[in-house]
């Protein structure tokens, strides 16, 4: 156990760094569950974005929940919104690319910045 | 950007809807008040019958006379109204405004097919401009307000295809083919494009007229 114990924090940080950096090298949203995209993929900077549009709650995004019922207080940061948005949604619910274009356009249509046209975010 | 973008997108578009629409009713209010004290006996002689008849026919291609003489204008008028309809409604990026703005939502033409076919039209637009500039009947009788119609009308679609391109300063080009959409709206009830809503009509007319007064085939 002993020598284990190392090894274990090594490989924690390791996790933590590993999910660090791929948010950190984010520039694009090209999520595998759309399969090949009709549209060239998004502009996302991830941390960039994130700084210039002045929002450090990560739950603002990655909310939770289930059962159709979402949770806007627990964090799901690193857990894929296609995890929980299907591309061919039931009925009731909110669809992977609705999902998207939901929580991205109505933020930037309240804090009139941030593009609101298709062009401006899937930029050829 | 942001600002101009809501306000075609909100404030006008909304006015635009209001527009076409009240443009729509008060043309055809008025121009059944118009044949109501001039030409009574017309709306006498309005059969269903008749009407249906004639209007089945001419949109049918190819059961009149008119759209056999001209094989090629037929297939090309056919094909024009059917996409300058189709086109703007099952577009993808439409479809998905339909649901952002209006919450409905129904099956869409996909990307490079819409692509196409907004060539096609452009395409089509050509067409009848070469045609009113080279064939000596149609360019006697072509006035300003037929090039007017065929501008609105090819305006969105060439936007369109530039916006989808990205082609030129997109922001501008997009901004561009919301006001060509809206232009064009507005524009129906007041210029040639009116056909749009009086077609139906003008065809009863006349098959009723050939029909049942005059005992003829309108076709
Ligand atoms: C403006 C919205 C937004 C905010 C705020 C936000 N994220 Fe994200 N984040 C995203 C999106 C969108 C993705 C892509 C998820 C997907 O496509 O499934 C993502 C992905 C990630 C990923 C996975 C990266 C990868 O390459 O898979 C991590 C980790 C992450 N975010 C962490 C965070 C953390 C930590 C915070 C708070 C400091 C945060 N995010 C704030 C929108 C946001
Ligand atoms: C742990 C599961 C989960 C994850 C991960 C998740 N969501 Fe959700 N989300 C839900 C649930 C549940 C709902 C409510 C039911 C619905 O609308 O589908 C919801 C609703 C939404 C809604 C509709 C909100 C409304 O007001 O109608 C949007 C938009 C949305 N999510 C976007 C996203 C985006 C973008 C991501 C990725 C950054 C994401 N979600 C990640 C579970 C999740
Ligand atoms: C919580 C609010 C919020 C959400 C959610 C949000 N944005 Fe933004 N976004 C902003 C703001 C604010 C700006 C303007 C930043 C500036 O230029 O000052 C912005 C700017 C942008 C820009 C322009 C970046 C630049 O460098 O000029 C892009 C691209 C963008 N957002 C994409 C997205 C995408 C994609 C999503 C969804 C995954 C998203 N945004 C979700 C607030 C948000
Ligand atoms: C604020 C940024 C933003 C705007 C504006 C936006 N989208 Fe998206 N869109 C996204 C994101 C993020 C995704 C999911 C990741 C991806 O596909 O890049 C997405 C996904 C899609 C997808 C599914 C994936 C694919 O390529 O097949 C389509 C289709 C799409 N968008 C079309 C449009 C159309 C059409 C418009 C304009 C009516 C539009 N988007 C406006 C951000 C945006």
């Amino acid at each position: 156990m002993k020598r284990c114990l190392p090894i274990l924090i090594v490989a924690v940080i390791l996790a933590f760094s590993q999910l660090a950096s791929s948010q950190e090298d984010m520039t694009v949203i090209a999520p595998d569950a759309f399969g090949k995209l009709t549209r060239p993929a998004a502009t996302f900077v991830h941390d960039q974005h994130n700084e210039k549009a002045g929002v450090e709650d990560c739950v603002l995004c990655h909310h939770g929940g289930s059962d159709g019922v979402q949770d806007p207080e627990s964090s799901t940061e690193g857990i894929p919104c296609a995890d929980c948005h299907a591309v061919q949604p039931d009925k009731g619910t909110t669809g992977l690319s609705k999902a998207y274009h939901l929580q991205c356009i109505s933020c930037h249509e309240q804090s009139g910045k941030g593009p609101l046209a298709c062009g401006q975010c899937h930029v050829r | 950007m942001n600002t101009i973008y809501e306000f075609v997108t909100g404030p006008l578009a909304w006015l635009t809807w209001t527009a076409f629409f009240a443009g729509c009713a008060w043309r055809l209010a008025s121009m059944y008040k118009l044949a109501k004290s001039k030409d009574t006996s017309s709306i006498a002689f309005m059969s269903w019958k008749y009407s249906l008849r004639s209007i089945a026919h001419w949109v049918t291609p190819f059961a009149t006379l008119g759209w056999r003489k001209n094989p090629a204008l037929t297939v090309a008028t056919f094909l024009f109204h059917v996409l300058i309809f189709a086109v703007p409604i099952f577009l993808t990026a439409h479809v998905m405004l339909w649901d952002q703005f209006f919450g409905i939502s129904f099956p869409a033409i996909p990307d490079p097919i819409g692509d196409y076919l907004t060539i096609v039209v452009i395409a089509l637009c050509v067409f009848f401009a070469v045609r009113r500039l080279q064939d000596p009947n149609v360019r006697y009788i072509t006035k300003k307000a037929d090039w007017i119609a065929l501008a609105i009308v090819f305006a969105p679609f060439m936007t369109g295809f530039l916006a989808f391109r990205q082609i030129l300063d997109y922001d501008t080009m997009i901004i561009l083919h919301i006001l060509a959409g809206e232009i064009m709206l507005v524009a129906i009830p007041w210029t040639r494009l009116s056909h749009m809503v009086f077609a139906v009509f003008t065809r009863s007319y006349m098959g009723s007229e050939f029909g049942g007064v005059r005992h003829a085939r309108d076709w």
